[in-house]
């Protein structure tokens, strides 16, 4: 008995980017080339003349490769090839060929080992130094196909709908897939920040990367589907998952609010990080801004940004919306992010340490005071609706001290004879904490906005970067559930609204129970907009609520992802 | 030869574009320019293995030193390409 070449199968790997897709299996081999230690060397003369060819045509290949990069995809990924030609130029990595090459070795043999011994260097290393291998690994292809005479394979004119599959992809290789054509590509190496996510990222391209070795079983030509929320392929997929991965493809942007079928509106709205991601939340519908985060304008700069500068920024914000809402996050900063301009200590456990609302009540009170300034201006002056929230709130004192500074800072502007106008104040629902004082917090503010992603973080003690606890660390677990459902209580009971801006608001299985449990406004990136609009104006709200009752009863995960899919 | 401190601002540290400007730059001076952690080994500026290698984030303390005839210009562009944010 052999197995079922029709069969489903799953195999799990990371999402390169948010969106799904549905195609043909396609691999890619980068072209085959004869091992460098089988290679027999020509006297040293003739093989260090075939090294600086195989070098000045890498170099010609790479600005080619840079201009049309820069002009399909952006000029910052294109400065990757800038890098790739300083590697062909760098004496640590040439004097050592060279030496070899002098000694009788081949210039294949030479390049191989300069090249991996680097690459062992920086293997192993985290992060971007572990991206510097996969640079090197590029580089050393590239000069052995062109000391092989190899042609470099084209990926500008594969068929329509194919999902390619790859070993692994280099810069070069992602940049001439074509978005248009391509239903995707899946790889067996790579993270969400090595540079083929990235590419991926900035052309559109459905893409499984870090999907390990299993992938290599996965034959030619076999239906597959991308599915990015699941950050799974799906071999041979079935009815659903085909429904599932297409759903949401050609739906249709719905510009005005949404409600339920019995009438009831949801605001749905978009989370920013920059003002660049503006045009995107109107672009996909955002009825308004869920959660403006504030931290890009204190990023990357010597001195902060002034008064002025961040009226601008959040006047642009709420010009953008002129019929809505933009809720603005005061700035959320902690010893996870360098700052020049600010004191922030090495700490041992910076997501438990002073940040957030801690820092703008004592370090930065000056950084908080100009910011509430340039808020309370911008109410005042901005077309649309502005809300403040703060961030990591868990005391009262907190609160207070938060709410009083917005008072001081009205007060100074009403004497200075500066148009102003205090805006909707509101907290951030993270911690546990805030879930057991919600209703004192509710109180005293006009909205709560929970961050599934930190409230998750911080109920279930699991870290939302470290993979070995992704389970624990999921909003569906039921203790993050129940806290959810005591924090929409405790906002209803007095009067406040109450919105989610975690990627919880964003998932449009979820939309149903969301809606049930009570949420006002749902907050979430610009992609996912159509999708949950289109799942609002389906659901009923007493349906909803019985969905949401019924989650709230189970003690598992595993029976609450049964209820979803009753 | 002249040295020089500075705090290294681009977000990406010593690594992609802000490496690779620095490298460049390194290149088209007659100088010997290096470049490591404040305090620490530095290393030669015009190699781009060295200098990813360093492994140096946005907000470290590096130490630049330039020796050779246009020292003083080298190092000046070494100091601008650090301290200025990446757009």
């Amino acid at each position: 008995m052999h197995d079922n070449p029709h069969k489903t199968r799953t195999i799990s790997g990371i999402s390169a980017t948010p969106l799904s897709g549905l195609g043909t299996a396609r691999w890619y081999h980068s072209g085959e080339q004869p091992d460098p230690a089988e290679v027999s060397a020509a006297d040293p003369e003739t093989e260090q003349q075939r090294f600086d060819d195989a070098r000045a045509a890498a170099i010609e290949e790479l600005e080619t490769e840079r201009e049309s990069t820069r002009q399909r995809v952006g000029s910052e990924e294109a400065a990757v090839f800038d890098a790739h030609r300083q590697f062909l130029t760098d004496p640590q990595l040439t004097e050592p060929i060279e030496t070899a090459i002098a000694n009788g070795a081949a210039a294949e043999l030479a390049v191989d080992d300069a090249f991996g011994d680097a690459i062992d260097q920086f293997e192993g290393m985290d992060g971007m130094m572990a991206e510097r291998a996969d640079d090197l690994r590029d580089v050393r292809g590239r000069l052995l196909r062109l000391l092989s005479g190899g042609e470099r394979t084209d990926l500008t004119d594969l068929a329509e709908g194919t999902v390619l599959f790859a070993e692994r992809l280099t810069p070069s290789d992602t940049a001439q897939l074509d978005p248009d054509t391509i239903a995707g590509f899946v790889t067996m190496t790579g993270g969400r920040t090595s540079h083929v996510s990235i590419f991926a990222r900035s052309l559109g391209i459905p893409a499984i990367v870090g999907a390990g070795g299993e992938l290599a079983e996965i034959s030619e030509s076999t239906p597959v589907a991308i599915d990015a929320d699941r950050e799974d392929v799906v071999v041979n997929p079935d009815t659903v998952v085909r429904e599932r991965v297409t759903a949401g493809r050609d739906l249709t942007v719905r510009e005005d609010r949404v409600e339920t079928s019995d009438g009831r509106e949801i605001e749905v709205a978009a989370n920013i990080g920059t003002a660049a991601e503006l045009n995107g939340a109107v672009a996909q519908g955002a009825d308004g801004i869920g959660l403006f985060r504030t931290e890009f304008l204190f990023l990357n700069r010597e001195q902060p940004p002034s008064e002025d500068e961040q009226f601008e920024s959040y006047i642009e914000a709420l010009n953008s919306f002129p019929e809505g809402r933009v809720v603005v996050r005061t700035l959320d900063i902690g010893g996870d992010k360098p700052i020049p301009y600010l004191e922030l200590p090495d700490e041992e456990n910076p997501f438990l340490g002073n940040r957030g609302i801690r820092r703008s009540l004592g370090a930065d009170s000056d950084l908080f005071e100009t910011q509430l300034r340039a808020l309370l201006r911008a109410a005042a002056a901005g077309d649309g609706t502005l809300s403040v929230m703060f961030p990591l709130v868990a005391t009262i004192d907190e609160l207070t001290a938060a709410l009083d500074a917005v008072n001081r800072v009205a007060r100074d502007l009403d004497t200075e004879g500066i148009e102003y106008a205090t805006p909707e104040l509101g907290v951030m629902i993270e911690t546990p904490a805030a879930i057991f004082m919600a209703e004192a917090f509710a109180d005293k503010v006009d909205f709560l906005s929970i961050g599934t992603n930190d409230l998750a973080q911080y109920v279930m003690a699991a870290d939302r970067e470290n993979e070995a606890v992704a389970d624990l660390h999921d909003p569906q677990q039921p203790a993050v559930l129940r806290a959810i459902k005591r924090a929409v209580e405790a906002a209803h009971n007095h009067d406040a609204w109450i919105g989610m801006c975690g990627e919880m608001a964003g998932d449009p299985e979820l939309t149903e129970l969301l809606v049930g449990l009570g949420l006002d406004e749902l907050s979430m990136s610009a992609v996912t907009i159509p999708a949950v609009k289109a799942n609002v104006t389906e659901i009923d709200r007493s349906e909803a609520v019985s969905c949401s009752d019924r989650a709230l009863t189970k003690t598992t995960k595993t029976m609450i992802n049964q209820t979803d899919t009753q | 030869m002249i040295e020089r401190t500075v705090t290294v601002v681009p977000e990406d540290g010593l690594h992609a574009r802000p490496a690779s400007q620095v490298v460049e730059a390194a290149n088209n001076y007659d100088s010997t320019v290096t470049v490591g952690p404040a305090g620490g080994e530095d290393v030669d500026a015009s190699s781009m293995l060295a200098v990813t290698g360093l492994g140096v984030g946005s907000g470290d303390k590096v130490d630049l030193t330039a020796d050779g005839s246009d020292e003083a210009a080298a190092i000046d562009e070494l100091e601008t390409i650090l301290t200025t944010p990446e757009s």
